[in-house]
């Protein structure tokens, strides 16, 4: 054995104070136990003492993106030893969207305890507690997924955004679909995280390192094996079943139809965003992707969003669509990720990443206006089937106006702000198709599937404006709050398409540079002996 | 030392024979048990891949992977008491309400 290093290392101060948004989320989960023990068990303090915290991380994340700005990546790193945590541009944009989007969900849930019908409300609020828990310890593990290169992080941060899911999954026990996504989602979740913790044995096996830019280091020097190969694969497996990328997606729609509202909504933005957050990182630290590799992630892009989309036609729950139609939109954000090729230079913004950033905050606003819309008619009638749709336009039409603009977003449609984000991302694939020609076929693939995803999309328009003849349901009273975000939620598309459409692309642009800095330099330090 | 391809080979005999497990039973119980022999044939590989480059990351991870391995299985077990009350029945085909 080498020698052991004889002292305790604990990280100085000032490095754990570039992960202040991570140590006020865990102070936040301490709080969200501690306080009802002071104070009694109440549904709305729970939420808002996780409320309060989360707003104190974002708070904090904006303070360390101010920093990073200035200082350029920092880490979290054993003495002379590559970074156990990174701290830079791109970690600081998608902790600031995780933690936006929380905010954004326990907000929902807050609505969601007036809004339900009292004795499902009663249920719902009986174990506020776990709930936070189990959410802001899934939230914490996203946060790390997106901050590690090392293969050990990654692990953890997989597993403690996985772990608190499946729970989250089956939270209302009483409700035999939640208890069957629940085990559903725990079994794949089971043999996936298995498979991956195979393939990182393999790679710390091929390389006897953790840090993946030694690892990519090693192998853009020729050192690449079988062991390796079949490593990389069993590490994208895990990351594959977090974004619901095929052929890992079955969990999907089931835990979307069988879980709360409140968890599909959370779970159909943060998983995919932090798995396609850890992919990207893995995809700079290799530099660029050799021609196969881009191909087999673009072929699985492919056959996720066109198997998605041809799912979703038959489905009769909205909340099935809406899983099918998270599915596709991991798969279009999967082929940026195929298509990245390093920028000329460090500090020009990379276009795939930045596509891929503008993307996921488009998403964000679309998909979470979409699920508070069907929160809004499940809270009223008791569940999401699609004919609970019928008439809407007409029995609420503050709501479904709005719906019916996040929905013809998500279609991708001008003037909103799915257009923007389709377009950048086919400016991305067809720049990075230059290097690789065999990726033009993406660019096909990305315009003929929007025209597959137009019909089921206009379905739910249809249903809630057009089909009103043979049915006349009373008019429904929609929950105000949820109103208030779901109309939010329309206006910033809106904008998003047209008058802030420049703004959101310098936005993504910022954070899109200075990717493979980091990386890159460490791991030609790590080769000079 | 001399037998890193020992180590290595019940390592995969494991976590196949968990694989295979996990994918041929139908018993909720006996699944997650296979789920767990598949996590211990990595922690075997890592314990002996760690003695193989002479360091302690691989046994330091194999510690945090028997960690992984317990919060599971407390997850799966506690899902399957869950399930075994609502159905009665240990086997995972009587949950198959959600399809489409």
């Amino acid at each position: 054995m080498t020698e052991l290093t004889t002292e305790f290392w604990f990280p100085p101060a000032g490095q754990l104070g570039w992960f202040a948004p991570e140590l006020a989320l865990i102070a936040t989960i301490v709080a969200v136990v501690a306080v009802p023990i002071i104070l009694g068990r109440r549904a709305r303090l729970s939420a808002c003492v996780a409320l309060l915290g989360v707003v104190a991380a974002l708070l904090l994340t904006g303070d360390v993106g101010r920093r990073v700005a200035e200082e350029a990546a920092a880490g979290l790193a054993p003495p002379g030893a590559p970074p156990m945590l990174i701290a830079d541009n791109f970690a600081v944009f998608f902790k600031a969207f995780l933690l936006l989007f929380l905010t954004l969900v326990t907000v929902l849930w807050l609505f969601g305890l007036t809004g339900r019908r009292p004795a499902l409300a009663r249920r719902f609020a009986a174990h506020s507690v776990e709930f936070f828990v189990l959410l802001l310890g899934s939230a914490l593990g996203m946060m790390v997924m997106v901050s590690t290169l090392n293969l050990l992080m990654i692990i953890l941060a997989i597993e403690l955004a996985s772990l608190p899911s499946y729970a989250l999954a089956g939270y209302d026990k009483r409700d035999p679909a939640g208890a069957e996504a629940s085990l559903k989602y725990v079994l794949f979740g089971a043999v996936t995280a298995a498979i991956t913790l195979y393939g990182v044995s393999l790679l710390y096996g091929a390389f006897g390192t953790l840090d993946i830019p030694t690892i990519a280091a090693a192998m853009a020097g020729g050192g690449a094996g079988v062991g390796a190969a079949l490593g990389l694969l069993g590490l994208c497996v895990g990351i594959g079943f977090k974004i619901s990328a095929v052929p890992f997606h079955f969990w999907c729609p089931d835990v979307f139809e069988g879980a709360t509202i409140e968890v599909a909504t959370w779970l159909s933005v943060a998983s995919k965003a932090a798995g396609l957050g850890l992919l990207l990182r893995v995809v700079t630290a290799m530099g660029s992707l050799d021609d196969a590799l881009a191909i087999t992630v673009g072929i699985v892009a492919t056959a996720t969003c066109t198997l998605a989309n041809f799912a979703a036609y038959r489905q009769q729950n909205v909340k099935r669509i809406l899983a099918y139609s998270s599915i596709a939109h991991a798969g279009y954000m999967l082929m940026a990720a195929a298509v990245f090729v390093p920028a000329a230079s460090e500090a020009e913004p990379n276009l795939a990443a930045s596509a891929l950033l503008l993307y996921l905050l488009t998403y964000l606003f679309m998909n979470f206006g979409v699920f508070a819309a069907t929160a809004c008619v499940e809270w009223e009638t008791g569940s999401s089937a699609l004919s609970n749709f019928i008439g809407l336009g007409r029995r609420a039409p503050w709501l479904a106006v709005p719906m019916a603009v996040c929905l013809l977003s998500l279609v991708g449609l001008p003037p909103l702000g799915g257009f923007l984000a389709k377009w950048w991302l086919l400016v991305a694939l067809g720049s990075g198709a230059a290097e690789h020609d065999r990726l033009w076929g993406l660019v096909l693939v990305l315009v003929l599937n929007t025209l597959f995803s137009l019909y089921y999309y206009l379905r739910i328009i249809y249903m809630m404006f057009l089909r009103t003849e043979w049915s006349r349901p009373a008019p429904l009273a929609p929950h105000v709050g949820g109103l208030v975000l779901v109309n939010a939620c329309a206006v910033v598309l809106l904008l998003f398409g047209t008058l802030g459409a420049r703004a959101v692309k310098l936005l993504a642009d910022e954070y899109a540079v200075h990717l493979y800095a980091a990386p890159l330099a460490r791991a030609a330090a790590a080769l000079v002996p | 030392m001399a037998n890193l391809h020992g180590y290595l080979l019940l390592g995969a005999m494991l976590f196949g024979l968990g694989l295979v497990g996990f994918l041929a039973r139908r018993n909720l119980i006996v699944i997650f048990l296979s789920a767990e022999l598949m996590l211990q044939g990595v922690v075997l590989n890592l314990v002996g891949f760690g003695r193989f480059h002479r360091d302690l990351d691989g046994q330091a991870f194999a510690g945090f992977i028997l960690v992984i391995a317990a919060v599971e299985a407390g997850l799966g077990l506690a899902l399957a008491v869950l399930l075994l009350r609502r159905k009665g029945t240990p086997d995972v085909e009587a949950w198959r309400a959600l399809r489409g």
